[in-house]
């Protein structure tokens, strides 16, 4: 029996094509179609209902020495106010689940974790806390969190705010007002709704995430969709993936998973000094010691066609040399004469069309470099790919607001 | 997907188990992708399409259709040589989607053996058959 989120009737009307995701059922599409959901987050907006998603709210004393403990990411200038993503390891520098770590004040934290993870990371800080005074509390049914990304979230969220209009003017990339479970929330949506109004997100662009009380989020959801009228597009989890993996983020369990975190477009999520070494001790920071031959990138391709994940091979020179974790069509890109442009791109020329391009992330057994050509080949066909630093060009997601 | 009471199947085609759709015009028959097929895979955006001047042979794949979701092949619902490729699909994938039956037809044989066609399903026992079936993956 598949667990479903509070809008899920909202699914079901907007004919969404519903999927087991983690164990819950999720709109891949609605009717609109992926292909123009995905242009609807670059060019206006597009809602999502992320509604799976758990969430750990830690307090006490000694949680930020918890954190510390057990995320990979060094918190001691993370500002209240602010969040960071991290990776969660376990003794042997495997990924538990990733996470993004918010710092509310007054010894206290939220951690919000992917679908289905909320007791086992839960269990996992709990097993390793050696320190006095700490809570981890699952607070996943008392709340929901919707997605609006795009560059037309910003005004929308204007209209709506009841409280706190003004914090969004200047909020920056990883920086978020209010909290859910507080009445008094310095951000608030119309009929006093709490909200944590985080300028976050997983596709790229700019963006908002806001976290409320479950039993509002129906309301918040029609009240985005009102304001936002033809600039605001309801989006499934195609788009969703298909947005990450142009922005060049993983997917937990897919992109990084029970193999080592190490030589991964997200290491900056290790602690790492400018000498290089880390800034502190963290669950799994021993396994850094020993070598490792895994490497991850993101490579784009030169047309639409994908392979099979998992069931596909990473060629170099005809020889096997890895695995594909990822493998999309980031449908706002294409190239002319070999460059990738946008649909965003102020500079792309007249014959540029997006037709979409094959993207995503390969694992490898040695270091590669941008611009080197791999193939990718499952039982079906071969495709030609070039190993990259970034896919998707133009993203908005750290634009001044 | 659509449900039932949507599908748009019509009566002057016939039907593959494999979903798709044939329409006979003297010893030719033109072949495409069914409202079943299209509404189960979603947003066509790319089409891998035949030469003409190829082969194709009953059952068997001649090119495939990349969805956002997945890769499907397509099937020949008879066998004969590939007289034409609708060539707007490179540029138009959704046409597939959005005309399945008119501006949507993928290839056109010349049958080689236009009996084939006795052996595939009239719209009635199509659409009794897909009520049989889970939604595809």
């Amino acid at each position: 029996m598949l667990r479903k989120t509070a809008l899920n009737a909202i699914h079901i009307e907007l004919g969404g094509e519903l999927t087991d995701f983690g164990g819950w059922e999720m709109p891949l599409w609605y009717s609109t179609g992926s292909v123009r959901e995905h242009l609807a987050v670059i060019e206006k907006s597009g809602l999502f209902d992320i509604g799976h998603m758990d969430l750990l709210r830690l307090k006490g004393k000694d949680t930020f020495n918890l954190i510390q403990l057990c995320l990979t990411r060094n918190i001691s200038n993370l500002k209240i106010g602010a969040c960071a993503y991290s990776v969660i390891l376990n003794e042997q520098g495997h990924v538990v689940d990733d996470t993004i770590v918010y710092n509310l004040g007054k010894d206290e934290y939220i951690l919000i974790v992917n679908a289905a993870m909320g007791p086992v990371v839960r269990q996992h800080l709990i097993q390793r806390n050696t320190f006095q005074n700490v809570t981890v509390m699952d607070e996943s049914g008392r709340f929901s969190k919707i997605d609006l990304q795009g560059p037309a979230s910003t005004v929308i969220m204007k209209k709506l705010l009841e409280r706190g209009r003004g914090t969004i003017e200047g909020l920056r990339y990883f920086q978020f007002r209010g909290d859910y479970a507080d009445p008094a929330s310095e951000t608030a949506l119309a009929g006093n709704i709490p909200i944590l109004l985080s300028r976050t997100g997983y596709t790229g662009e700019v963006g908002f995430e806001i976290v409320m009380p479950y039993d509002k989020v129906q309301d918040v959801w029609n009240m985005i969709i009102d304001a936002g009228g033809s600039d605001v597009t309801p989006c499934g989890l195609a788009a969703r993936d298909s947005l990450r993996t142009g922005a060049v983020l993983p997917l937990s369990h897919q992109d990084i998973g029970s193999w080592p975190f190490i030589n991964t477009p997200w290491d900056f999520a290790l602690p790492r000094g400018e000498d290089g070494k880390f800034t502190k001790d963290f669950i799994g920071s021993k396994t850094y010691d020993a070598p490792s031959s895994l490497y991850t990138y993101p490579f784009c391709g030169f047309d639409p066609r994908k392979v099979e994940v998992c069931k596909a091979s990473l060629l170099l020179d005809g020889a096997s040399i890895g695995t594909v974790s990822t493998c999309a069509i980031d449908m706002a890109i294409g190239r002319v004469d070999g460059r990738v442009y946008s649909v965003a791109s102020p500079d792309r020329p007249a014959s540029f069309k997006a037709r979409g391009l094959v993207c995503g992330f390969v694992r490898a057994d040695r270091p590669l470099k941008p611009g080197q050509k791999v193939t990718l080949k499952d039982s079906r066909r071969s495709i030609e790919a070039e190993i990259v630093s970034d896919i998707r060009p133009n993203r908005t997601a750290r634009v001044k607001i | 997907m659509k449900s039932l009471e949507e599908l748009d199947i019509r009566g002057d085609l016939v039907y593959t188990q494999t979903h798709e759709w044939t329409r006979r015009t003297g010893d030719t028959a033109q072949v495409g992708v069914d409202d079943y097929a299209q509404s189960a895979l979603g947003d066509i955006v790319y089409v891998e399409l035949p030469s003409v001047g190829a082969t194709v042979n009953a059952g068997a794949a001649f090119g495939s259709l990349e969805s956002t979701k997945a890769v499907s092949d397509l099937y020949s619902s008879v066998t004969g040589k590939v007289v034409a490729v609708n060539e707007t699909l490179s540029d138009s994938p959704e046409l597939v989607n959005t005309s399945p039956y008119e501006d949507g037809w993928v290839i056109e044989v010349e049958m080689a053996n236009p009996k084939e066609l006795d052996a595939l399903m009239k719209s009635d026992d199509y659409l009794s058959f897909v009520k049989t079936l889970a939604p595809i993956e």
